[in-house]
């Protein structure tokens, strides 16, 4: 883990010791001497739970053994723990927007409503993003606890579009425009780079879609070839086609950040949890601007979604896990976490001195942060179709996508080809 | 000595394997019937699984992503292994004819098959990188125009085999070398007795003698080619647009991204038949050009 992020999240104790006189009451030794296990990802969101364990055992008794996968990984592991009905698994991380409805239907999801009456006096339930906690809640379970906000966003060169006296697009329509002056006046330079890799297009390409107004299911149909769906699909193909980098297809976060960290992008859009990665070296703090992406015929509707922590169904130890759970998304270890570039969803964390110091140390963190929050407002956690094959979905729109990059279907007959097997997967009897 | 044992001797030794045979049970032959009989088997997330006869293997059948794999996976494995076995046999002859090369540089020749393939996956994702990859840099000195490697549907199968070939030319190489070290030098005395030109060496003797050792080498990487997976996953995952989606990628796509154990169940038990076809046939070869 990299030093900053170590010493921001330390400072989870200073951030913490305000709400110490006021959690007086709440008994956080009553699981003393348990043990839970915890199913991460490694990715910041669970470096940090590593990093306030021990914090956490000292604060409760309870022992924290965390076991670290890749997203992949994490989730076969799950898969094949909850699948076979044992506990190994207490707490793990989970994508709500991806999986949500797919572990809520398998049951692996414990009910946390009424483990959120059972908090800290300074725990602040009601402070976690409203819209994230709508997401989480399926059938009137809540089946996870937002610890991070994120979504896609619109990194620019401020230097650049100054210099070719190119204004930042103002809808989405003024998005090839922008982009092909920005060719003119930078040949050497990628205008407009974003995600082309089949199964993670899904989050940047949803944006396109619901800005122009797209519905991925509409009265019991794939929406997905409505005007609104084909115009999104147009230009959401041929802005990758036309100035994207060669190989587009293969795109996802990391290919994005490397490329504009570069300085060889205008244009990234991509997800505000690349913000460190982009930054690194520092080359890019001063000169670049973020923003949402321009709204369309259909208004604004960024994607936000978050990485949040449940309770396995079969954990033997859900009050201790909750416990974890809880400190883990207090507001103290919220705003240390912020520090460490991985957004809050908690919207009164930038109003904190040590938050709003990190934001004034460089104009693009306030904007990152600006954005953020314009997310928390009006985003929505749609990232595919809102189905518990929801994983499969998105391939198949996700093929469609690249046709339109690759050149090998027209928009309309990509679409039409995807359309027909998103309709039997909506039905219920795909593949 | 009496080499022969006593039936009591013989009963020691039965009951002293019986741990091996045991665990040989155990890590083998259950997991392989495990998969067979899940692949008989609907597999809802959370929820018992249950008979359903072959409906996997019907659904199978009628996938056009399952015959577009099966037409990957032996594209791949053709071009690869052609490459290999060539690339391999040429190096295995310069190593053969160059015994004074310093053993730094023969490590170095010999080393790639050595390099993790995730490794190799990762490395040669920057090197190919269409935008900011070395490999395009180069062939710009050249004036050739550059190339989308593996982001082409074209151009991937052709772009993952040469990166397999970089790998495993190697381990073929030390397989024929091997084959060479043992060709018996009486031949060669002759033929060069009776003024043989080297070309006419090399095809009338050379490669007739090493056929069992190429044969051998095409087993070993037969298998692994057949299974393709590491590289795939690291660069392209099975895209673009399922270009370089072979059987074994396509059945973790089905078990572990998707969830539907049952189908990727027979999957494999396909793929474990595929594969174990294809070494019966090439073992069939092997006894055919022994000598």
């Amino acid at each position: 883990m990299p030093s900053r992020l170590r010493l921001t999240l330390a400072a989870a104790g200073i951030l913490a010791m305000p709400f110490t006189a006021h959690a007086a009451a709440f008994n956080w030794q009553q699981y003393k001497g348990q043990t839970i296990h915890v199913l991460a990802d490694n990715n910041p969101v669970g470096h940090m739970i590593e990093t306030n364990r021990a914090a956490f055992e000292k604060k409760t008794g309870i022992k924290v053994e965390v076991d670290m996968f890749t997203e992949q990984q994490m989730r076969q592991r799950l898969v094949t723990v909850e699948d076979a009905r044992s506990d190994p698994v207490d707490v793990f991380m989970t994508l709500p927007s991806r999986e949500g409805l797919q572990f809520a239907k398998a049951g692996w999801y414990a009910d946390l409503t009424p483990l959120t009456k059972d908090v800290a006096p300074d725990y602040d339930f009601a402070g976690l993003s409203p819209a994230l906690i709508a997401a989480g809640t399926i059938d009137g379970h809540l089946t996870n606890i937002p610890v991070n906000i994120e979504g896609p966003a619109l990194y620019y060169r401020r230097d650049v579009f100054q210099k070719c006296g190119v204004a930042v697009p103002k809808t989405l329509g003024d998005l090839p425009a922008v982009a092909q002056k920005l060719r003119a006046c930078e040949p050497a330079m990628t205008p407009f780079v974003s995600r082309g890799l089949r199964d993670a297009l899904a989050y940047t390409y949803s944006v396109f879609f619901h800005n122009m107004g797209g519905q991925y299911v509409v009265n019991g149909k794939s929406g997905l070839c409505s005007s609104a769906g084909l115009a999104a699909l147009s230009l959401y193909g041929n802005m990758m086609k036309e100035y994207g980098p060669p190989g587009s297809v293969n795109y996802t976060f990391y290919q994005i950040s490397a490329l504009y960290r570069a300085g060889r992008a205008a244009m990234a859009f991509e997800s505000t949890n690349e913000l460190s990665n982009m930054m690194q070296g520092g080359a890019r703090l001063h000169d670049t601007g973020i923003t949402l992406l321009p709204p369309g015929p259909g208004g604004s509707h960024p994607t936000v979604i978050d990485w949040g922590l449940a309770i396995s169904t079969y954990s033997k130890h859900k009050g201790a896990a909750w416990l974890l759970i809880q400190y883990l998304s207090s507001p103290a270890v919220q705003a240390a976490n912020q520090l460490a570039g991985i957004a809050a969803p908690r919207a009164d964390i930038a109003s904190q001195p040590a938050v709003k110091q990190w934001l004034a140390g460089a104009p693009v963190r306030q904007e990152w942060q600006n954005t953020l929050a314009e997310m928390a407002k009006t985003g929505t956690s749609e990232v595919g179709y809102p189905i518990a094959q929801n994983p499969l979905s998105r391939q198949y729109f996700g093929d469609a996508v690249d046709k339109v990059i690759l050149g090998a279907a027209t928009p309309q007959a990509a679409c039409a080809a995807a359309d027909t097997k998103l309709n039997a997967l909506i039905a219920g009897h795909a593949e | 000595m009496s080499t022969s044992l006593s039936s009591r001797q013989r009963g020691v030794l039965a009951l002293l394997s019986v741990p091996a045979v045991g665990f040989t049970v155990l890590m083998v032959a259950f997991p392989v019937a495990y998969t067979l009989w899940l692949s008989f088997r609907a597999t809802p997330l959370g929820h018992a699984s249950h008979f359903i006869g072959t409906a996997n293997y019907a659904r199978l059948l009628h996938s056009a992503d399952f015959w577009n794999s099966i037409r990957v996976s032996l594209l791949l494995y053709v071009l690869s292994l052609a490459m290999e076995l060539v690339c391999g046999t040429a190096l295995a002859l310069l190593l053969f004819r160059m015994q004074r090369m310093p053993a730094i540089l023969r490590s170095i020749l010999i080393s790639p098959f050595m390099v993790p393939p995730v490794v190799v996956g990762m490395m040669f994702l920057i090197i190919l990188d269409p935008t900011i990859g070395v490999a395009n840099w180069v062939l710009g000195w050249f004036g050739i125009a550059p190339s989308a490697w593996l982001a082409s549907p074209m151009g991937v199968i052709p772009t993952i085999a040469l990166i397999d070939t970089w790998q495993w030319t190697p381990f073929v190489a030390l397989i024929v070398l091997g084959g060479l070290q043992s060709l018996p030098p009486s031949v060669y005395e002759a033929a060069r007795i009776d003024g043989a030109p080297p070309h006419r060496v090399f095809w009338r003797i050379t490669l007739p003698l090493l056929r069992p050792t190429l044969v051998t080498a095409l087993i070993l990487r037969s298998v692994d080619l057949l299974r393709f997976f590491d590289i795939i996953y690291v660069t392209t995952q099975g895209g673009p647009l399922n270009a370089s989606n072979t059987l074994n990628i396509f059945t973790f796509h089905i078990g572990f991204e998707l969830f539907q154990f049952g189908y990727a169940s027979a999957l494999a038990v396909t793929l474990t038949a595929l594969v174990f076809g294809v070494v019966l046939a090439l073992n069939q070869l092997r006894r055919a050009v022994a000598w």
